[in-house]
Parts: C-alpha cells; structure tokens; sequence
C-alpha cells in the first residue's frame, strides 16, 4: 500500500535526498539505509527534500533522530526542504523545527552548507 | 453353525444309507422302472448337496495364501490315495456286465463301491471348491463368469448320463463333455496368485503344483483304464462318475498350468519381490509422511526402509539447515557439525541405523573436504562404488582399509537443501541405479516429512507467540486505568484501541489532590511490542512524577530528562498533559510534541497548542526552554478532547480524518454526554475509514466541564436529554 522512494543526487558537494510517497514504519529502513550509506562514505552535508513526501509518521520522524546526533558530530547538518504544509505540520507538532532547519528552498539549504564549509 | 452342519452332515449320511440299503435290495430284486433310478440319482445328489453345505466353511477359508490351499489339496489328495488304495485292496467278486448295466457279484462289492464313490464324490467338491477360490482370486467378473461355465457344463454334462445306462454313451454327452474340458483348459490360465507370491512360496508352490498334477494323472488313467475304481463310480451313480472325471481333468489341467506358470515365474521372482517391497515401503512411508508428528519416528523408518530395500549395511540422515535459522531441526542434544567449506549450512546427525559416529566421520569428515560438501555445493547423488580408491576419501580409517561402497542422496524442498541420506555396503559396487532410484524416492519422502515438521514445528513457535502477545496485550489493557476520577464538577470518558496486539498509546488519569485532576495521553513512536514497552515506562514516569509536580511544564522536564536517558535514539514519546482545578474551572496545559487538545465552548472552537517538543527527541536546555505552559478558563458545557494522531490521521485511501473535520463534528455533539461523545467520534472514524484496517494505535479521552457547584440548569438537561 506504502509506496515510498528516494532519490540521491549531489549539489555543490552536498547530498540532497529527495523523498516520494508514504514514510512510514514499513517504508523507514529505505530512508535509514539511504542514510546508512551516506555515513558510511563519510557525507555528512545532507539536505533532505520533501516535496514529493505525502506522509510521515513518527517511525519516519525517528529515522532523522536515529542520525542527526551523528551527523553533527562530524560537524555536518541534515536541513529539510520543501514541506508540504500537512508533513511540515507533523514535524511542528512534535517541536521538530526546534531541532532541524527546515527550510522553504533546497537551494537555499544546499549555500547554508556550501557558507559553513567555506 | 453348528447345529446347521450336523443336520446337513446327517441328512447327507441318511440318504447315502438310503441309497446303499436300495442297492443291496437291487441286487437281489430287479428293481426296474424309472422311478427307481430317477430317485437313487437325486439321493447320490442330494447327498452330496448336504456334504457340501455342511463342509462349506472348513475346507473354503477364501483369503487363505494360495499355497497353502495348494497344501491342503495334496494333503487331501494323498489321504485319497491311500484310502482308495486299501479299499482297492479288499477281495471282491466285482461286476456282471450285462446290457450296458453293471451288476455286483457280491455285497462287499456294493460296499466297497458306495465308500468309494462318496469319497471321490466328496474330494471332489473339495477339489472344486480348491479351484474356484483360485481361479477367481482376481476378483474379476470375467473370470468368476468363466469358472461358473465350467462348473455349469460340468453337471449339464453329468445330467447328460442321467437317462444312460452306466455303459452308454451318447452324443450329447459327449459334446458336453468335451466343452467342459476346453473351459477346464481356458480356466487353467487363471493363476493370478503365483505372481504375488514370494520367491519361498513359488517354490513350494511349484512343489505342489507339480505333485498335485501327478496325482491328478495318475487318478485320469485310473479311470481310463475302466478299472474297479471307474467301475465302482459307475455302478453307484453314472452323473457323479461324469462329475468326479470332469473335476479331476480340469484339475489336471489347472495345476499342470500352474507348474508350468510357476516355473517361469521362479528367475524373475527376487526382482518382483523387491519391486514389491519398494512399493510397500513406500507407500508405508506416504502415509507416515502424512501424520509425521513423531520426527524421530518418521527419521527411523526412512533409515530402516533404505537399509531393508537396498540391503546396505549402514544408513544414516542428516539434517541441513543455513546457519542463521533460528530453530535447529534435528533431534534435541543431536551435535551440531559446521563443514570447513560451507559455512553457512549447519548438519545435524538425526538418526542411524548400524553405523557408529566415528564411521561416520571418518566417510565424511568435517575438517577437510569432503563428499558432504560436494553435496552441500552440487545438490547431486553421489555413488561411491569403491570407498577403497577413491580419491575424495581421505581418512585411512578402517571404512577405507574395509572397502566398499556409499551412496549419498540429497533431501531437496522448495526451500532448497533440507537433509542427506547416505546408505553405505560392505562390498564395491554395491548401489546399482535400481537402488539409487529408490534411496532418492525415500530422499524425496523424507524430504516432505521433514518440510512438514519445520512448518509444525514454525506454527507451533507462532501460536505460543500468539499466546504471549494475547498476555501482553491483556498487561497492556491493565496499564491504562480502570477507572476515571469522579467529580461533580466534570465528566470524563476515554477508550483507546492498539492497531496490533499492543501498541503505543497512553492515557492515565491521576488525583493529585481534593480539587486537582491530572489527565493525561501519550503516543509513542512506532507501533507493536517496541512501543509497548515504552509506554509501560511512561506508565511509571507519570505515575512517579506526577504528584510530585504540580505545574504541566515542569513534569514535563522531568518527564523528559527521566526518559532522554533510557529510550532509543530513533523513538521518542508525544505527551499532552492537563491539570483541571475543579474548585475554579482552570485547565493548565502543557503539549511535549504531541497533538494539540480541541477546546469547544459556548460559541466557538480551538486548538490548545502551547510549543514543545516530544520527550526523548533532545536533552537539557532546548527542550526546557521550547517546553511552553497554556491555561484557558473552563465554562459550564465546555468540551476538551485529548487524542492521538491514529484519530486526525485516520485514512481512507488518501484521505486523512484530519483537524478541520475533527473541529466540526465535536461543535456539533458538544452538548452532548462525554461517553456520547467519544462514542460518536469512534462511530465517525470508524464510518470514514470505511473497511480498511487501523493502521495506528487510536486514543480519545473526552472531557466535559459542568460547572464548579452551580451549574446551569439548562447545560443539565441537555447532556440529559442526550443521553
């Protein structure tokens, strides 16, 4: 019933992951591999974009939490972009923009990097 | 019974008394007329009707081994012999012939006659009865058809002589008789018995065949020799000396048959008898497969099988399982053998038959390469033909010094390689491609019993996780409280329903003191056991925490710092909690990540959302700061409703339940009952989501504010009135 997929592209030396369909408990292991394997080449400037993301539950909201610490103790940053109102109001709702940049623009996300590095 | 045979038995010795008693006046008086010879025949028959009724169950056991029939009969035969043998020998005077007639010269020869005559008369019903349980042991109609011909033509053909003088001959006698010996003949090539017999049974069936047809020849030229004993037939009734010839010719003819068949019959009977015993073990083994319950039972009759058909000296099965399946296979305490070369099988010995463990390694040795690994990678037959020379036998060992052959089959099942089976023998050569084909024909049945015995053995391991989860589902009920906190001045409702067997839905009520009520709901991340044991912990943090701090937002940092330590880096908990002084109506909110309470009142309707993040997503100063406290001013007929996102979040296809529509229903039944109304957004989700399964844990905890002392009387009657 979940169809969900990922798309991995680089811009400006950063890793953008594009999120499609339902992110879900079934669907979350494809988004943690996704980011297991990022890890595991070391990427850590990473911007996920949610344009095409139509749900997410709080298995997929853990999936961000399961990496983030790791993340930006490589002194790197996961930013999200592009909600759509209904998932950026899941990620409100549990004080997510506390803890992550969510940002309007993937390109927007992509200079905040390419500014820290520099 | 009994009685029945000693009424028949006797009737059939009074007519033959009868009968004597008119002979002997015959030979002094001319008894003529036909009357008198239509009797004395219908006697000699009724007589021997009578004998044989009353011998009916003795000498005809129908499923008695042909053999042994064949036994009785010489037996019967040979007591025949020597009985005639001695009357034979008794002086008489014997026969006038005059005008076709026999007449006796003396009474001994009367006597001696009817003894005689009775005798072969009863042999022969015997000898009829012999023949029909054998020719019609095929069951078939055209064969049962065939004897009763014969038996037909048998007495047409002694009826035939009914209206002769003993040394007559007539036409149609004749013709009749000749047809019942063609019939005989046909009859003859009935011998289904001898090919189910085994080897030792065709050869004393042979024996006896053989003997049993030198009898018969030497009664036939008896007869045709028109010596005493034909005379004596004659003279006592010419039909049962036409019946007694006929029985024994067509005897002659069966059992000469019989040798002949069974003398061919004789070379290929070890191959017959072994195709036999494969076809039963077989299907022995089918039927085992089908009620394999005992694993032990079943690995013990595929090895004794393989041992019994393919006489090897030795067999053993091994089970083969990939080393990360959670449940061995094998027999309780069996050692678990890892090969050097393939490492993600795992083979367990399950059962041997006349081999020793250290035979066994020393054919299959487990630190170098070795035929189990050639099975394990190829999934082929191997057939070693002599163990002696060849190369993949590496050990020195006495199975080398001895020689030999193995042969090693693999069990195969959809899920790939299951088992071996190895058969060993003491000589070279030993497994010829019969053999092979029949130890694979076991390999495959074993294989599907022990197919069989995993799926019992995964479905029993289901059920009792089954079980495990109804307990846990049962603890988890009782974790959420059974009853709500009474007061005049609210009412409170709530009911929460898991999407699994347990899920991750919380909601506690709490009395912290005369005027204050905590309420509280919860979601934890994830879904099933996972998220069960959490919300047992949070279960624990509000129960521990919550009298000890009396501000929402301050429980809640503690509620979090107690959770941030022990829960998982991916899961986090979303908490709403509200306290209500009942004495003033004020409801002080505090929301850690979870949904926002759904405030109705006299005139409008809105979301409480006071910021927060859920505990256990960060530590320390963020969350305490972020952590925000909201108090609004309850009034008579408000409603607040506590939820998780399982209500907002409901779907059909790609439609979600939602606020907006939540917000509407509510303002709607807000007049009503909080048992009413929690019913009623139940019903609503449960109508919008038509027949597609919950796919998260649903939470609703429904409050209704009456009033702090003096409530308005028409807020009463309404919620009566609903009610």
């Amino acid at each position: 019933m979940s169809d969900f997929n990922i798309e991995l592209r680089e811009r400006d030396a950063v890793d953008v992951l594009e999120l499609k369909g339902y992110l879900d408990a079934h669907t979350a292991p494809k988004l943690e591999e996704a980011f297991q394997s990022l890890l595991g080449s070391s990427r850590y400037n990473i911007v996920v974009n949610c344009r095409d993301l139509s749900y997410i539950s709080s298995a997929g909201l853990g999936v961000f939490m399961a990496f983030i610490e790791d993340v930006r103790n490589n002194r790197g940053d996961i930013k999200l972009t592009n909600m759509s109102p209904k998932v950026y109001n899941v990620f409100d709702l549990l004080g997510f923009p506390l803890l992550y940049e969510i940002l309007n623009d993937e390109q927007e996300a992509v200079n905040r990097f390419v500014h820290t590095t520099d | 019974m009994k009685l029945r045979r000693i009424i028949f038995g006797g009737g059939a010795f009074f007519l033959i008394l009868v009968k004597f008693t008119l002979d002997v006046i015959g030979k002094n008086i001319e008894l003529g007329g036909l009357g008198i010879t239509l009797l004395r025949e219908f006697m000699t028959l009724g007589a021997f009707v009578l004998l044989f009724l009353a011998s009916e169950t003795d000498v005809a056991r129908r499923d008695q081994s042909p053999v042994k029939k064949l036994g009785f009969l010489l037996l019967a035969t040979m007591v025949l012999i020597l009985l005639t043998g001695v009357i034979s020998a008794v002086s008489i005077e014997g026969f006038d012939t005059k005008d076709f007639a026999l007449l006796p010269l003396d009474y001994m020869t009367i006597f001696a006659a009817s003894l005689l005559s009775v005798l072969l008369g009863f042999y022969a019903t015997v000898v009829v009865r012999v023949l029909r349980d054998l020719i019609t042991r095929a069951r078939k109609r055209s064969s049962r058809r065939n004897y009763y011909i014969y038996l037909g033509l048998v007495f047409a053909t002694a009826g035939s002589t009914l209206m002769m003088k003993p040394l007559e001959s007539g036409l149609v006698n004749t013709v009749l008789f000749v047809l019942a010996t063609v019939v005989a003949t046909i009859n003859a090539f009935r011998l289904p018995w001898i090919v189910y017999l085994t080897k030792r049974e065709k050869v004393f069936g042979l024996i006896y065949s053989f003997v049993l047809f030198l009898c018969f020849t030497w009664i036939d030229v008896l007869f045709l020799q028109g010596s005493n004993i034909g005379n004596f037939l004659t003279y006592y009734s010419y039909p049962l000396r036409e019946f007694v010839q006929l029985t024994i010719i067509g005897a002659n003819i069966y059992f000469g048959m019989a040798f002949i068949s069974t003398l061919f019959h004789l070379p290929t009977a070890d191959a017959f008898e072994r195709k036999r015993s494969e076809v039963t073990s077989l299907s022995t083994l089918s039927k085992l497969v089908t009620q394999a319950l005992d694993f032990k039972e079943l690995i013990d009759t595929v090895t004794s099988m393989t041992m019994e058909v393919c006489e090897a000296s030795g067999c053993w099965l091994e089970v083969i399982y990939s080393s990360d399946e959670e449940t061995p296979l094998g027999p309780t305490g069996a050692k678990v053998i890892r090969t050097a070369t393939q490492p993600s099988y795992l083979v367990q010995v399950a059962g041997t038959k006349n081999i020793t463990q250290e035979e066994i390694d020393e054919l299959v040795p487990t630190r170098v390469l070795s035929l189990r690994d050639e099975v394990l990678r190829g999934r082929k037959s191997i057939v070693v033909d002599n163990i002696g020379a060849d190369p993949r036998i590496t050990t020195m060992g006495k199975a080398r010094r001895h020689g030999g052959s193995i042969a090693i089959v693999p069990l195969l099942s959809h899920v790939g390689l299951i088992g071996i089976l190895y058969a060993t023998k003491e000589t070279t050569y030993g497994f010829g491609k019969e053999d092979l084909e029949m130890i694979s024909a076991f390999a495959d049945q074993a294989s599907i019993a022990l197919e069989n015995s995993r799926l019992i053995k995964k479905s029993i391991e289901r059920e009792r996780l089954l079980r495990e989860m109804l307990v846990a589902q049962e603890m988890q009920r009782k974790l959420l409280p059974q009853d709500v906190p009474a007061s005049p001045a609210l009412e409170l409702d709530a009911v929460s329903t898991p999407a699994f067997e347990v899920g991750g839905d919380y909601y506690d009520f709490m009395q912290i003191d005369p005027t204050t009520i905590g309420i509280v709901v919860g979601d934890v991340s994830g879904k099933g056991v996972s998220a069960a044991f959490y919300m047992s912990e949070v279960k624990g943090i509000f129960q521990a925490l919550g009298r000890m701090y009396t501000s929402p937002r301050e429980f809640m940092m503690k509620a979090n710092e107690a959770l941030a330590s022990s829960i998982d880096k991916h899961s986090f908990v979303s908490l709403i909690y509200a306290l209500v002084d009942t004495s003033t109506g004020t409801l002080t909110l505090s929301r850690a990540g979870h949904c926002p309470m759904l405030h109705v009142f006299d005139g409008g309707v809105r979301y409480v959302r006071p910021n927060g993040i859920g505990l256990g997503l960060t530590q320390g100063e963020l969350f305490d700061t972020a952590i925000e406290e909201e108090s609004i001013q309850l009034s008579d007929g408000d409603v607040c409703l506590f939820y998780t996102d399982g209500l907002t979040e409901a779907r059909h296809g790609t439609d979600e339940f939602g606020y907006e529509r939540l917000k509407g229903l509510t303002q709607r039944i807000r007049s009503k009952a909080a048992s009413a109304i929690k019913e009623e957004i139940i019903e609503s989700v449960k109508d919008f989501v038509e027949d597609q399964v919950a796919h998260d844990d649903l939470t609703v905890v429904v409050l209704k504010w009456h009033g702090n002392g003096s409530p308005k009387s028409s807020h009463i009657s309404n919620v009566e009135e609903a009610q």
